[in-house]
């Protein structure tokens, strides 16, 4: 599939589920999502997209995001997939019903597909000759989020903004051994999201 | 009492205002990162070796040539600037080889890392692929950074041959290195001008392909032409001559152990000085 037909798909996706019209009886099955999420960079891909799940007490989200970087704007054309979690500890109500999350916590795993990625390196390699695997990427992140209810065709979503400023590994870790170099600017990157209760 | 003297929409404006220049000035790199593998590079960060080649050339050269040999920066950010420190103290340089592992995990970004170090240097540099360099998207970036991975240039008395050695990177599938490609550049030397052949990976490691070590190594030595050859890799000096068969191997050391070769040419001979910083 073209990359662009991906793109329109991840974003007909997001929005179907998100707006979907009728409140059906099975939605309160424990496999279906709490919410859909739609990201903007974060080195998960230009745009990702995807289903998540939130904890009881609201301060655990875990997602799985599909993730695609069209090669006009990458240079590649790479396909991700996307584990993360983020942790909110507060949440502080404001006029209407306007929400502030001050402060998130979180960590991803990425995984890119293509032939020139590795997880395990092949046998014409001697053992740890290369120590990482360069189709998995952990990295983590901070941010931080705005919400607030949204009406669409009368029906009332809750929706939230969120940035990230995120590194992973591989950066982190020549961060780590130059210091006098590299700047934590020069290893951090920004991401931003729109979260959509369903 | 500015908020009052202020109208609403200028108010939106300067806060926007705020927030795109400090999302601007917040990294030179590019603030939204789409995958670690991404191969996007500005516009003066591309085609550099045509660019090089031709600032190299824009100085005629003299009958001695000098020039420095260096490489595996790979992830030595703070240890290359010294580099380039101590390199700009040298006299008489007419540019840089980088033999190699520019960057570490063959990502983008390191290699945009490593090239504004190298830019601080008062010369122009070329670059052969390391081993480093093919990893993931790796040689993807470097082609479009630099360019071609296997190529030469003449100056003054000399042809300059660079050449992709990394076989293992290739599962030792015999096509790499190109011995066809390397023979034709040998041959295509009609002044008879110094043949340098500059690679990562020397011909007696044991990531070169075993079956081409011999085929290359009497390649070099057969050609008069070639008096010594150039390399990276083993992270350590050398200046043998390994096959005792009239060919020099000057092998340069990391960055991490702070050294690198000044090499002079002249017609009908060389010099290879180590230095250490």
């Amino acid at each position: 599939m073209k990359m662009k037909n991906l793109l329109t798909a991840t974003f007909l996706l997001f929005f179907t589920t998100a707006f979907a019209q009728d409140e059906q009886a099975g939605l309160n099955k424990w496999y279906v999502p709490d919410h859909v999420k739609l990201q903007f960079a974060g080195n998960i891909g230009f745009l990702s997209a995807g289903p998540g799940y939130i904890s009881r007490n609201k301060t655990l989200e875990t997602d799985l995001l599909f993730g695609f970087l069209p090669q006009k704007y990458g240079g590649d054309a790479l396909v991700t997939i996307t584990a993360k979690t983020t942790y909110s500890p507060w949440r502080i109500p404001l006029k209407n019903t306007l929400n502030l999350v001050p402060f998130s916590l979180g960590f991803y795993l990425n995984y890119t597909f293509g032939p020139q990625f590795d997880t395990k390196w092949p046998s014409y390699y001697p053992k740890g000759y290369y120590w990482w695997a360069t189709s998995f990427r952990p990295g983590a992140y901070i941010g931080g989020k705005v919400g607030r209810d949204i009406y669409f065709y009368n029906k009332k979503k809750k929706a939230e903004l969120y940035y990230e400023l995120g590194t992973y590994d591989l950066l982190l870790i020549s961060y780590v051994q130059n210091p006098k170099y590299l700047k934590p600017r020069d290893i951090v990157n920004l991401a931003f999201g729109l979260k959509i209760e369903l | 009492m500015l908020d009052v003297s202020y109208p609403n929409h200028l108010k939106k404006i300067s806060v926007y205002a705020i927030l795109v220049t400090a999302i601007a000035s917040f990294s030179c790199n590019g603030i939204f990162q789409y995958n670690p593998n991404q191969v996007i590079f500005r516009d003066n960060e591309k085609n550099l070796t045509a660019k090089n080649i031709e600032s190299i050339r824009s100085i005629p050269p003299e009958d001695t040539v000098r020039f420095i040999l260096m490489g595996d920066t790979q992830r030595w950010y703070d240890e290359a600037e010294y580099f380039v420190k101590s390199a700009n103290s040298q006299k008489n340089i007419s540019f840089v080889l980088h033999a190699g592992d520019i960057s570490d995990f063959g990502l983008s970004q390191e290699f945009k890392w490593v090239n504004e170090i190298m830019s601080g240097l008062k010369y122009p540099y070329l670059t052969v692929i390391g081993n480093h360099d093919i990893v993931a998207n790796g040689s993807a970036s470097y082609r479009k950074m630099f360019g071609a991975l296997n190529y030469s240039f003449e100056y003054g008395n000399n042809k300059f041959i660079f050449i992709n050695t990394n076989s293992r990177e290739y599962a030792f599938d015999g096509s790499i290195p190109d011995l066809n490609w390397l023979r034709a550049e040998l041959r295509n030397n009609p002044e008879n001008k110094n043949a340098i052949v500059v690679a990562h990976v020397p011909p007696f490691d044991g990531d070169f392909d075993r079956n081409l070590e011999l085929s290359y190594s009497r390649m070099l030595a057969e050609d008069p032409n070639v008096k010594f050859s150039l390399y990276g890799h083993q992270h350590s000096f050398r200046n043998e001559e390994y096959y005792k068969d009239g060919v020099q191997y000057i092998l340069s050391t990391a960055m991490v152990k702070r050294g690198y070769f000044v090499i002079t040419t002249w017609n009908g001979g060389y010099k290879a000085e180590q230095i250490e910083y």
